[in-house]
């Protein structure tokens, strides 16, 4: 069913505390905004729901006043506003939870709290910390968003972080606040507790912009929909009237549907890759990984979940050979690697799709062709003594591009002018040409349209039924539950349970991911 | 009792430590100023230029104009004007900070701009009309230990005490401070939470070259009131490992440009008491140390808890994708 | 406001226009300096480029100052492709001179021709092993490259003063009568002397034929080999590049090491090509490897144009010195240089931004909240 944007349209609030009317936003290359037109009342959660590159981020940094406008109007209760500066918006009362914090990690909480305000406590010329501590503290106690205004924020975990951000927000008393995906970091039943504060917001007469594309999310917390998709506003709806498939089909523009598990025949062969008591220290020092155990058989999807931060970064750099364990093993095929060292895993068959796949999946400003052979470019079948052949390099570059369907150039292109998608494709492309025993995959689809990750996934269940054992670590358990065989939920840096896809749930994977204890099995 | 202060006036320590204060105060001057530009993220390894120009504007402003403050004035307006030339490239044509730095460097520098100017307006071989002279009376600088120390010194130096306090409160106690470290520290939050990134780095990196400036001046005005070309000899490198040296705290400074004061005065000292020790070695003394004190704080945790500013270095872009 | 915005293609004709334009700037602006100055600045120009290139003997005499240009420059250049930010390239050619003195000091009288290459490979391990030291707390310690390197300059710098004047060492002349009232060095043997080729009246610098080798065959390196695929790789994103497997450590020294060898091969040069002793004041007078991250820089760390930018500014500074006294300008030199670099450092903006004006706005009438 297909909800015509016309009959949707639902009553105009009293008061549009946000209106956005043809808003037209290029970058070079991509018009990101192309006409959107937005409305939000006082006192609404108001969903933004569009695909990865519909333009949904583009719209909420103007909306900020980070990016101006080329064409198009923004009215707030009422009036018209122009943004100069993220000052103005500020002044004006709208504020943005960002997807990537926008803290300063050095600083203590309450510090990042009056940071560029120039009305409250922060106007004065000098600085009273203990006096933002306790209007702080006051804060958190009334909104119950607790986190000691005293702590530096590189101490605080994701989910602490984002809390500093709506502190920040509330002691600012914005009227307006944007969310961009602001459950990644958090377990469901953290998420759970971030729409009652948000709808607590909401009662008191404030206007919740909540940017997403998890379907259930927006059905859970918000008043009103609207979805944006190729840079345009397609339509607003009630999310009352809306079920998940009518707004996935406004989304995506066709039927969709959404992530169906596709059983894949076979039983898992012998065991591809072994990891034994692995323990590995984070960038800032203590132990990101502390005993990590697990098996992935050859032609088993094996997945990782948990909440961003809690050791999967870590897990997947260890079994890859970018990160040295402190103690523990990986094996592959039976055989331990040394360990630390990312050309001997690569040897043993080894693949990795990285989780930044900008900047470590790829090296951005080098061409697909040198990026296709960045890690063969040692074989014969490319160099000639110390030379290396280029001519043999271009041409295989241009049978993959062939291959993977990658478009936006040839082999000359340098990597960081693909779209997502694309570049995904490219990287893939490599990592299957060296035919690999395990592959570990990092949010494989993080970012990508509905289109790409149907590609991806469809890539990682044909490598996993070729016999490859794939460790999948993924924070999207949508994803998780329709790819993987088993599961296991990673917590500070601990397995805290394994459950076949089959015989567990969403409920229970949320409760481990949030340390609970793992019930006797 | 003046004999007696005469005496411990003459030990080796009293007066290490006097010239370690004449030497160090050209440096903590420089220092503080790119400590300053650093803070806010912007390298300048144009300090030296900086200081040149400084030196020269101010000795022709004196010499033309003849009143010390305002010559003091002039030098600081040069440098910033210098500096001016950095935060352009670096903060609004985002280049390479680094290159940028040296090529001020070798715009303004010995056998740049700061010798073009000093020959054109004849300024070399000419003596001082004025010169920054000791404040308080010539009995008190007499006094045990603390005389030669601390009360024959010029104007400028006791400014310089008060830079050094007046810079550590308002980066550590002012709204305005904790901006200038966030836009060193995180441009991208300092953005969003309304703080002109772009203004704090002009700002600062323009204070930071009228610091420069006046620590430039302090050579051509107070140590040896004169000009010559390249009469800093690499003191602005010196201030520069200084910033680290000293992790970017504007108190730790002052310590390390005494310190670092001591080592260059150090020589001269030495030889007018018949001790015969290379002056290279003792002058090598603070770049190695530099050195040593750089490798402890390599560790990137150590640079978070020592205070290197997190986006130094960097430019900052906005609209990109 | 104009608006800046990143360019998806980077126009070729823009890599060539944009050095062009940046001297076009740069004596545009000095021709205003030098009128608000008093000087004539068609006069001063045309015998800066008289003393630079016209007639031999200035010819020659670019050569002289352009071939340590051409070692310091490809110092920098192949370090900075690589992100590692040797600015090093002064005490690197103080340390190669320092060794290949020796090596020219200690082989010349016996060995005979076989001491030119001996002062190549000294002051190539010389340049070499003071550059290993950042390099080594950059790959082991992450001890930022520049500051290291930077300090190492001066204490290089006084370790080369200290060797001539303040120390009884095997580098100073201590028979001669002159030698004791001012410090010196020992002069080089006859046979450690450079050769030189002759081009009709012009004479090419034993050490400007051997940069210009280097030159092609770092080009080479850096375009054509597995080696340079790393540094490459390296350079763009050291993420990438330990995700490939790549020894980055090895990688650091590597480069370094052969950074600093470019240096010290510029150092011996000095020694056996030029100056013929262990000349501190001459080394140090000149800021040959300020000059050379300057070249680099105006170059794009592209190694073939590094050597023609060398010889240009070498012409620059050679007509600095010819022309020091009362009726010209001095720091003229410097300030062209500097002017000619910050153009380029503008310049590079146009290379990977393009600038825009933006529409006018649509609502005029919009309130501005202030």
């Amino acid at each position: 069913m297909t909800v015509e944007p016309a009959a949707a349209a639902p009553k105009r609030a009293a008061a549009a505390a946000v209106s956005l009317q043809g808003i037209v936003k290029r970058f070079p290359g991509v018009v990101a905004n192309d006409g959107v037109d937005f409305e939000a009342a006082e006192g609404e959660v108001h969903a933004l729901l569009g695909e990865n590159g519909a333009g949904k981020s583009t719209l909420s940094n103007i909306l900020t006043g980070l990016y101006r406008p080329d064409e198009g109007e923004i009215r707030l209760y009422g009036r018209p506003v122009v943004f100069a500066s993220p000052r103005d918006a500020l002044d004006a009362g709208v504020c943005m939870v960002h997807q990537h914090f926008r803290l300063v990690a050095p600083f203590t909480v309450a510090e990042n709290v009056i940071l560029g305000d120039h009305r409250g406590e922060g106007r004065k010329f000098v600085v009273h910390p203990r006096r933002v501590e306790r209007r702080v503290a006051e804060l958190g106690e009334r909104y119950r968003i607790r986190v000691d205004p005293r702590a530096r924020v590189w101490q605080l975990s994701l989910g602490e972080q984002q809390r500093v951000e709506i502190l920040k927000a509330l002691y600012r008393e914005a009227r307006i606040l944007i969310l961009d995906e602001p459950t990644a970091v958090l377990t469901p039943q953290e998420a759970d507790s971030l729409f009652e504060t948000l709808r607590v917001m909401a009662a008191e007469g404030r206007t919740i912009v909540f940017i997403s594309h998890k379907l259930h999310e927006v059905k859970a917390v918000s008043d009103r929909v609207t979805v944006l998709r190729a840079g345009r506003t397609v339509a607003t709806v009630d999310t009352a009237d809306a079920t998940p498939r009518s707004l996935a089909s406004l989304m995506v523009g066709r039927d969709v549907s959404g992530f169906e598990r596709q059983e894949r025949p076979g039983e898992p062969g012998e065991p591809v890759l072994e990891i034994d008591d692995l323990w590995a220290a984070g960038d800032r020092g203590g132990d990101a990984l502390r005993g990590v155990g697990l098996t992935v058989r050859a032609g088993e999807i094996v997945a990782i979940a948990g909440v961003a931060g809690n050791g999967q970064r870590e897990l997947a750099e260890t079994v890859t050979g970018m990160r040295r364990p402190t103690r523990g093993t990986v094996a592959v095929q039976g055989r331990a690697l040394r360990g630390g060292d990312a050309r001997e895993a690569i040897r043993a068959g080894v693949a990795h799709v990285p989780e930044d796949r900008l900047n470590t999946g790829v090296a951005p400003s080098l061409s697909i062709a040198s990026n296709v052979v960045l890690k063969s470019y040692r074989t014969g079948a490319v160099t000639a003594g110390p030379l290396l052949r280029l001519r043999a390099i271009r041409e295989h570059a241009a049978s993959l591009i062939h291959r993977y369907d990658v478009r936006g150039g040839g082999p000359e292109l340098p990597a960081r002018q693909l779209s997502g998608g694309n570049l995904q494709k490219v990287v893939l492309a490599r990592e299957f040409s060296g035919a690999p025993r395990v592959l570990v995959v990092a949010s494989p689809t993080r970012g990508l349209d509905v289109a790409a990750i149907e590609t991806v996934h469809r890539y990682l269940r044909e490598a996993a039924d070729g016999g490859v054992g794939v460790l999948l670590i993924s924070e999207d358990l949508d994803e998780i539950l329709a790819l993987a065989d088993r599961v296991a939920v990673i917590y500070e840096g601990r397995i805290v349970g394994e459950r076949p896809v089959g015989a567990t749930t969403v409920e229970e994977l949320g409760l481990l991911m949030a340390g609970g204890e793992e019930r006797a099995s | 009792m003046i004999l007696a202060a005469g005496g411990i006036n003459n030990s080796i320590v009293v007066v290490v430590l006097a010239s370690a204060v004449v030497y160090g105060t050209p440096l903590l001057y420089a220092a503080l100023g790119e400590l300053l530009a650093e803070r806010a993220g912007v390298l300048n390894l144009g300090v030296e230029g900086m200081m040149l120009v400084g030196a020269v504007m101010g000795f022709w402003a004196v010499q033309r104009i003849g009143n010390l403050a305002l010559s003091i004035a002039v030098a600081a307006l040069a440098g910033a004007a210098m500096a001016l030339i950095h935060a352009f490239l670096v903060v609004t044509l985002r280049a390479n900070q680094i290159v940028s730095g040296l090529a001020l460097t070798i715009f303004a520098g010995a056998a740049g701009l700061s010798s073009y100017l000093g020959n054109d307006l004849n300024l070399a071989d000419q003596p001082a009309r004025h010169a920054f002279a000791a404040v308080f009376p010539h009995s008190w600088q007499t006094t045990p230990v603390i005389g030669p120390i601390l009360l024959q010194q010029t104007w400028l130096v006791y400014a310089s005490w008060v830079c050094v306090a007046l810079v550590a409160l308002y980066l550590n106690r002012t709204r305005l401070g904790l901006n200038v470290r966030a836009v060193g520290e995180s441009p991208a939050a300092a953005d969003a939470m309304g703080i002109d990134v772009t203004r704090y780095r002009y700002l600062h990196t323009i204070a930071g070259g009228a610091f420069a400036g006046v620590g430039g001046a302090t050579f051509s005005l107070a140590i040896t009131p004169s000009w010559v070309d390249g009469l800093t000899s690499g003191a602005g490198w010196i201030a520069i490992a200084l910033v680290i040296f000293a992790f970017w705290r504007p108190t730790l400074c002052l310590v390390g440009a005494y310190f670092f004061g001591a080592f260059s005065g150090l020589p001269f000292t030495l030889q007018s008491r018949g001790v015969t020790i290379a002056p290279e070695l003792t002058q090598a003394l603070p770049y190695v140390m530099t050195i040593v004190v750089l490798v402890l704080v390599s560790s990137a945790g150590a640079r978070r808890r020592l205070g290197a500013p997190g986006a130094l270095g960097t430019p900052y872009v906005r609209e990109e994708r | 406001m104009i608006r800046i915005e990143r360019r998806l293609e980077q126009p070729r004709w823009l890599t060539i226009a944009v050095p062009i334009g940046s001297v076009v700037v740069a004596v545009g602006v000095m021709t205003i300096v030098l009128l608000v100055t008093h000087h004539p600045p068609g006069h001063t120009f045309r015998r800066l480029v008289d003393a630079a290139f016209v007639g031999q003997d200035d010819l020659n005499n670019t050569f002289v100052s352009a071939t340590p240009l051409v070692f310091t420059g490809l110092c920098a250049a192949i370090a900075f492709r690589m992100q590692l930010f040797n600015i090093g390239g002064e005490g690197q050619l103080y340390a190669g001179a320092i060794v290949g003195a020796a090596a020219g000091l200690v082989l010349g009288n016996h060995s005979g021709w076989l001491s030119v290459p001996a002062m190549i490979a000294a002051g190539a391990a010389g340049g070499a092993a003071l550059a290993l030291i950042p390099a080594l707390l950059r790959a082991f310690l992450a001890t930022n490259e520049i500051i290291t390197s930077l300090m190492l300059n001066y204490v290089a710098a006084l370790v080369l003063d200290y060797l001539i004047f303040d120390s009884q060492s095997y580098w100073r002349d201590t028979s001669s009568a002159t030698a004791k009232v001012f410090p010196q060095g020992k002069n080089l043997p006859a046979a450690a002397n450079w050769p030189a080729a002759h081009l009709g009246g012009i004479v090419l610098p034993f050490g400007f034929l051997v940069a210009v080798v280097l030159a092609v065959l770092l080009w080479v390196l850096y375009s054509r080999t597995r080696f340079g695929f790393e540094v490459q790789v390296i350079g763009d994103s050291p993420r990438a590049a330990s995700y490939a497997g790549m020894r980055t450590r090895r990688k650091v020294l590597a480069v370094m090491g052969l950074s600093g060898a470019l240096a010290g091969i510029g150092g011996a040069s000095q020694d056996g090509d030029f100056r013929h002793t262990l000349d501190p004041r001459g080394l140090s007078a000149a800021g040959y490897g300020y000059a050379g991250i300057v070249i680099a820089a105006l170059g794009r760390y592209n190694p073939f144009a590094v050597v023609v930018i060398a010889f240009l500014i070498g012409g620059l500074q050679n007509a600095g010195y010819t022309l020091q006294g009362a009726d010209f300008p001095s720091g003229l030199v410097g300030v062209m240089q500097g002017l000619i670099l910050f153009c380029a450092l503008g310049g590079e903006l146009l290379i990977r931004y393009r600038l825009r004006l933006p529409r006018r706005r649509r609502v005029e009438a919009a309130e501005v909240v202030a």
